[in-house]
């Protein structure tokens, strides 16, 4: 189990270099990428997830293979269809970021904002830190500098969206583990910065960075990487948006507590006893996609490996028309379903429709059934069982752990299948009471309608 | 919190580590419990977790840490974890003057979701960047004892106060529980025969060691 985190890897100047773990032959290479394409630029998508699903990509192609797994790009377009595309995204994103940049200067400047620069009355705050030397816990570049005391008329007719932008603009994480270089910090930021105005409905989350900073690694372009994070935070954004009194991964979360209900019912019990039984412990995992569970490295491998069986192909389509992925209707007749990813195919096949369930929830009883032994005989209060989960970093094997979590899936829908209807009707009617619950609460419809 | 009995320590004390995000809180908790200090620490998503066994007059404390993430909009989660804690440690950064003024709303926070009787030390981290100080120490001070708070300015860097903080608040929390030992006793003393509705836990002051106990409130 430990294999991985003993694994050597490198970065140099900014650039990924292959981790020595991939196996060639198994790994997707660069000259496989490149033979999957026709003449006009058709991707074979059904041959290159084959590959993925085994053993990952090379770090050489990453992001440009990340951008079709994410949807940004159709595998039925040609070259010439993505080259337009791609011009007319960077022309958008030049323009909201302009937008972004009238409202604050430091946006695409190279520099940063570090400390808060608006009160929740829209009044700016010149800031006594503003400087930034030597406070240690704030600056890590001499690039950083928030001394550029706003202009105070422009405060008087701000809006609420923009106040609530400029509140959240100095919590953008800056910490990038793995390569610190000022320029990379002020792309992440500048990402960061532009995606949070875009998504007014959830602003800037703490964990955003955890997702967006191996995409900036990864992406040299900094419209093509915040398009491909943009389109990341569609798979996710759900678990961000937040009502007074909830947040939307608790609908993951309850469906975490019904499967580990169903798979291992004795340790669902434990973990209930535990006064765990909210499932609260795999927030984190969920939330950040496990970038703190699993190493840098090992984290983007992990990645592939979902989003590659996760995938869809109609994706770009969907996201295109700003609609959510519907496993009701996004299966034509005659579909090859080797242009699904293996969980997906399962969930088609299955005729499972609930959309929120996922890899990372399977992953998580991955883990869980992988600690079951420690956490029946150990853990004797929700303390202990915080400790073993958050400890296990380093300890795990992305692609086993993946390989868990499609036998589990298959394991719960046949045991989903097999329950009886009266069970299924109780588990039904938890959900209605959870649902209830949060329309009394006035959250009802909005949590549900993430998706 | 859960009861246990365990032989490591005499008392278990849940704290719980709140205030905005960027003040400090999870290097205090790195700097208590690990002696460790980190310039450029992650933001802490959801709640992260760690212990450290003390000695409190004579007997053998742990504190077990719960580390919540600071963003406003976690808040609904990281209450849940409040259930159970006798102890708060509600900090701000000396040198951002909001952190200090929603020192409030934490405080409302915790009397939402928190036990009455929880103990709070208010916390006025990052001192050692006094020349960017935008909070002093006297505002501070003021408003903890218009609060009924304890105060201390710390520095995770240099590991000023930090032991200093926890120990304040886990000798309060140690003192109320001996005294709460103590009325129980007397009430039981002066109560007559059990029965009248009302549970008391009796606990002999030679014994209290072996009680294990691990909450303050009644």
């Amino acid at each position: 189990m430990c294999m991985r985190s003993q694994v050597t890897y490198a970065i140099v100047d900014g650039h990924l270099i292959q981790p020595d773990y991939m196996e060639p032959g198994k790994t997707l290479s660069e000259r496989r990428w490149q033979s999957s394409f026709s003449e006009e630029g058709y991707l074979d998508i059904a041959r290159v997830l084959r590959r993925i699903q085994r053993g990952g990509v090379h770090s050489n192609i990453k992001g440009e293979v990340w951008e079709f797994l994410l949807g940004c790009y159709d595998p039925k377009s040609t070259f010439n269809e993505r080259t337009q595309l791609r011009e007319k995204r960077r022309l958008e994103y030049e323009k909201v970021k302009s937008k972004c940049q009238e409202m604050e200067k430091r946006v695409g400047s190279g520099r940063i904002v570090v400390a808060p620069i608006i009160t929740e009355d829209g009044q700016p705050i010149v800031n006594p830190s503003s400087n930034g030397a030597n406070s240690g816990e704030e600056v890590k570049s001499n690039e950083v500098d928030s001394s550029i005391p706003e202009n105070r008329n422009d405060s008087i007719n701000l809006d609420k969206e923009v106040i609530q932008w400029k509140l959240t603009l100095h919590q953008i994480d800056r910490s990038l583990l793995y390569y610190e270089s000022s320029e990379n910090q002020a792309r992440l930021w500048d990402v960061l910065a532009v995606y949070s105005w875009i998504d007014r409905d959830i602003g800037y989350c703490q964990g955003m960075s955890d997702l967006c900073s191996p995409i900036i690694l990864l992406i040299e372009n900094e419209a093509d990487a915040f398009w491909c994070f943009e389109r990341l935070m569609r798979r996710v954004r759900g678990n961000f948006k937040c009502t007074s009194n909830t947040i939307g991964v608790w609908a993951q979360l309850t469906l975490l507590s019904s499967v580990i209900k169903i798979l291992d019912p004795k340790l669902h019990e434990h973990i209930v006893n535990l006064d765990g039984g909210e499932y609260l412990f795999a927030f984190r995992m969920l939330m950040v996609l496990f970038r703190r569970e699993f190493s840098f490295v090992d984290a983007l491998y992990l990645w592939e490996l979902i989003w590659s069986m996760e995938y869809n192909p109609h994706l770009f389509t969907i996201y295109e028309a700003n609609a959510s992925p519907n496993r009701n209707q996004d299966k034509s007749q005659n579909e090859d379903l080797m242009k699904y990813g293996k969980f997906e195919r399962k969930c088609l096949k299955s005729g499972q429709k609930d959309q929120q369930a996922n890899m990372s929830i399977f992953l998580v009883a991955s883990i869980l059934k992988a600690k079951n032994k420690r956490l029946l005989l150990e853990a004797k209060g929700l303390d202990d069982l915080v400790k073993m989960l958050n400890g296990i970093t380093g300890e795990l094997d992305a692609k086993k752990a993946c390989n868990e979590a499609l036998k589990l899936h298959v394991k719960y829908l046949n045991k989903l299948s097999k329950t009886s209807d009266l069970d299924r009707t109780l588990d039904y009617s938890t959900l209605v009471i959870y649902i209830k619950k949060h329309r009394d609460e006035g959250n009802g419809e909005k949590l549900f309608s993430i998706r | 919190m859960a009861h246990r009995v365990d032989h490591e320590y005499d008392y278990l004390f849940k704290i719980v580590l709140i205030g905005d995000s960027g003040v400090g809180k999870s290097n205090i908790l790195s700097r208590f419990t690990r002696n460790e200090f980190s310039l450029d620490s992650k933001s802490t998503i959801g709640v992260e977790f760690a212990t450290k066994t003390l000695q409190i007059e004579a007997k053998t404390v742990k504190a077990q840490i719960w580390d919540t993430a600071g963003q406003e909009r976690y808040r609904a989660i990281t209450s849940a974890y409040y259930r159970g804690a006798v102890g708060a440690l509600l900090v701000y950064d000396i040198t951002k003057k909001q952190t200090f003024d929603n020192v409030q709303r934490w405080l409302r926070e915790l009397r939402d979701h928190a036990d009455s009787n929880i103990v709070i030390m208010m916390a006025g981290n990052k001192s050692d960047l006094t020349h960017l100080r935008a909070v002093s120490e006297n505002d501070g001070q003021e408003f903890a004892e218009k609060e009924g708070l304890s105060f201390l300015e710390t520095s995770a860097l240099e590991s000023h106060n930090v032991e200093k903080a926890f120990q304040t608040v886990l000798t309060e929390i140690y003192h109320i529980i001996n005294k709460k030992a103590l009325a129980a006793q007397e009430a039981a003393r002066n109560s007559g025969p059990p029965g009248q509705g009302t549970t008391i836990h009796v606990v002999d002051s030679s014994d209290a060691g072996s009680s294990k106990s691990s909450c303050c409130s009644s």
